[in-house]
């Protein structure tokens, strides 16, 4: 019986989880939905009908209370926002219990990594940023690599396109966290170039970029991510870079708020909050787009480039993320969820504080994806110089 | 003292005591914060005094005290009524910058007050309305009878940096409430901000119209329906950056007046974004450029015709820190001075098509910048 615990169980991406970990785990299993509300968590639990199925109190802002929530589960997945992390991974050692998270915006992966050894000499497991991007980009960057003796660039690029139709659209189709977006938008975006990490102006070298149909042509820009503060190091890159593509309506919305400074870390109304707080509380309030048909396609590509028999190659990898009737960021939420069932089922045994390109056993991971309509591709493409 | 500016602090305000003391008139700076215009206050013919028109009997004390005789009230139009009632306690005549609709129709109300301690109050005194206003009661004395007009504003930048055109309290209220409209005679609500196409402005170009609540829709019908006015329409024309931006903060709801919580504490988000565009610099070199425009078609001598009046107006040498802002803050100043030398005479409460002569005001504007035009030639 293995005992797993979601932290923001009935937020976006923890909603997909429980989802996917009710349908995958076995019935001795117990799926515990935890968060600041209750009677949310327990919303969410009830329509499970199902003992397993259960709610908890738990606030991510406070050790104690999370140390109390967790009492003696297995393994923890963290879908809270990501500035709580550290927060979590203590309970977790507190706790003995494995953790997975869905990122920490580079900043705070660097922090999360220091925790190893404390990981490691409790016999424990943590696999951090392991949700689309990070999380099944890194695992691409990794099985791309492998095709080469040795690496020179990795560019990752997220492209997606919506053809739900609607009942009611929103005035901002965010599809996961305001806040996250929020900073993605503000924050110096990291980029790894000739072995070093050199941060850039936000929302930054947006440009056309072609992805395969259905998504067709988008405009990528460089954001803050995690895969920037480990694939370097872990596969040996001497480039690396992060792009994702929102499209003009959304990017022009959130260009205003930035450039019109709502996004800042002043503090306009006091000494307590941040304009980026309030400006995030004025946008978590709009209200919901209310698809007729929920439809849509996203593409992660990975284009890794560097050696191979001396010649220079670049293997690209896709995943093909097709959502019908789902939300198109299940590709979020069944990643934690895979590995977590890979955990409690003995597949992965490293113990420590690990990116998913150092323990996610591939193979494995591309089939379970497949089960749910996310295809990876691989190909090579030849370049003589 | 000779005037009193209610909401001195304010951007309309700080151009009004600007004009007041530089003309040489001692005048008391009333509002909540005083950094907001430091450079003012040092001036020898200025008195600062910390007056919130919410509160009538302190506001009415402190003119009362200030001896002036004139009150230019440069505050949100939400406080017209009590600025209204401060004068009236305190015996000034008073001045405003405009109250769109229900406002203006509240207004209207205290003439009875206002007459019987013989003093005067003017409303819409600024570039729209007020010249929109006396523009068209110019236009409208050559006509034997009235039709239909058309009015409104347009401006433009040279750069396409966001500056914030004018309260922006005031800018949110005209682009969500549904506004008034005369149709056949009679007082229509339309939807809010429905695009009005694209037409060609003197001075501007071409640009979009939307169709917003304004306080000359009441008082136009009000002063001319005895030579026949049936229609009014009120247009606003904004440069596309402006009006997207705009947009963009109403429908991201950042002009809600519903407090929310943040950290435990009550914020209204609509408080939070104006305190934050306040901070928003205007860049080096910017200058804007404006056509309040009047277009009134009626009869005479049994022809159609139509008369078009312009006033253009642009950023000032000297007054670079009010973009085309200037034309509405400077006007309520002439205005006051107008009606402290007698050439503007009245009682109870009436709006500038009824009570300012034209060519005494024209010939104001002109002598400080404005270029006004009738059917596209010179006055």
């Amino acid at each position: 019986m293995m005992r797993y615990l979601i932290l923001g169980g009935y937020g976006a991406m923890g909603k997909i989880i429980v989802k996917d970990l009710f349908e995958t785990t076995g019935k001795d299993d117990e799926i515990i939905v935890a968060g600041r509300n209750i009677n949310e968590a327990k919303r969410l639990a009830r329509p499970y009908k199902a003992k397993r199925v259960k709610a908890a109190y738990a606030d991510v802002g406070n050790i104690e209370s999370l140390t109390r929530a967790i009492g003696r589960a297995g393994i923890v997945i963290h879908a809270v926002h990501h500035e709580f992390n550290i927060n979590v991974m203590k309970a977790c050692l507190k706790t003995n219990s494995h953790y997975i998270d869905l990122g920490g915006l580079y900043h705070y992966t660097k922090e999360q990594l220091k925790l190893h050894k404390n990981f490691e000499r409790k016999g424990l497991t943590a696999v951090i940023g392991m949700g689309a991007a990070p999380g099944i980009t890194n695992v691409l960057a990794k099985h791309a690599s492998k095709d080469l003796d040795k690496v020179d660039s990795i560019d990752i690029r997220l492209g997606s396109k919506d053809f739900s139709t609607y009942k009611r659209e929103s005035p901002l189709s965010n599809t996961y966290s305001v806040q996250t977006l929020l900073e993605e938008f503000s924050w110096k975006p990291a980029v790894f170039i000739n072995g070093k990490a050199k941060f850039i102006e936000p929302m930054s070298g947006r440009e056309k970029y072609k992805f395969p149909n259905p998504v067709g042509l988008q405009k990528p820009q460089y954001t803050i991510h995690s895969e920037i503060a480990t694939l370097p190091y872990t596969l040996k890159a001497e480039n690396v870079t992060f792009k994702i593509a929102f499209d003009d309506d959304f990017f022009n919305k959130i260009k205003t708020l930035r450039d019109l400074g709502l996004t800042s870390n002043d503090k306009t109304m006091g000494k307590e909050t941040k304009d980026i707080e309030i400006t995030t509380e004025i946008l978590k309030r709009l209200p919901k787009a209310l698809p007729r048909i929920s439809r849509g396609y996203e593409i992660i590509r990975v284009i890794v480039r560097g050696k191979k028999d001396s010649k220079q190659t670049e293997i690209i990898a896709d995943a093909h993320v097709k959502a019908e009737n789902e939300l198109i960021d299940k590709d979020t939420g069944v990643p934690p969820s895979i590995t977590a069932k890979m955990i409690a089922d003995r597949k992965i045994t490293k113990r420590g504080v690990f990116p998913p390109e150092e323990i996610i056993p591939i193979e494995e991971f591309i089939g379970e994806l497949g089960k749910r309509n996310i295809y990876i591709r691989k190909y090579q493409k030849n370049k003589q110089r | 003292l000779d005037f009193a500016v209610l909401g001195a602090t304010g951007d309309e305000g700080r151009i009004a005591s600007k004009y007041l003391i530089e003309n040489g008139h001692s005048v008391l700076l009333c509002g909540r914060n005083p950094s907001s215009i430091a450079s003012l206050i040092k001036n020898k013919k200025a008195r600062f005094a910390y007056t919130d028109l919410n509160d009538i009997g302190r506001t009415a004390a402190t003119l009362r005290k200030s001896g002036a005789k004139i009150a230019l009230n440069c505050a949100e139009f939400t406080m017209n009524i009590n600025a209204m009632k401060a004068c009236l306690t305190a015996g000034l005549n008073y001045l405003d910058l405009g109250g769109l609709h229900e406002m203006t129709i509240r207004q209207y109300k205290l003439d009875r007050e206002f007459k019987k301690r013989n003093l005067f109050a003017l409303l819409g005194c600024g570039s729209t309305p007020g010249i929109s206003n006396v523009m068209a009661a110019y236009a409208v004395s050559k006509l034997d009878s009235v039709e239909h007009i058309e009015l409104g504003f347009a401006w433009k930048s040279n750069m396409k940096s966001f500056v914030v055109p004018y309260s922006i309290e005031s800018i949110v209220y005209e682009l969500t409430t549904p506004p008034t409209i005369l149709k056949d005679g009679k007082f229509k609500k339309a939807q809010a901000c429905s695009a009005e196409g694209i037409t060609h402005f003197k001075g501007i170009g071409r640009q979009n119209t939307y169709c917003i609540v304004h306080s000359e829709v009441f008082t136009f019908y009000k002063y001319f329906k005895n030579k026949g006015l049936r229609n009014i329409h009120y247009k606003a024309g904004f440069p596309e950056h402006s009006h997207n931006t705009i947009n963009t903060l109403i429908r991201l709801g950042f002009a809600s007046k519903e407090p929310i919580e943040v950290n435990k504490a009550k914020v209204r988000p609509i408080d939070f974004t104006k305190k934050v565009l306040k901070k928003i610099k205007m860049p080096d070199g910017y200058k804007e450029f404006e056509d309040i425009w009047v277009k009134v078609d009626g009869e005479r001598n049994k022809k159609k015709i139509r008369i078009e009046m312009d006033c253009l107006g642009k950023t000032l040498k000297g007054w670079e820190f009010a973009g085309s802002n200037v034309n509405t803050g400077m006007t309520i100043a002439i205005m006051a001075e107008l009606l402290d030398r007698e050439v503007i005479k009245g009682k109870g409460v009436a709006a500038p098509e009824a009570a300012v002569p034209p060519l005494e005001f024209f010939e104001e504007l002109k002598r400080h910048g404005f270029k006004l035009y009738m059917d596209n030639k010179a006055i």
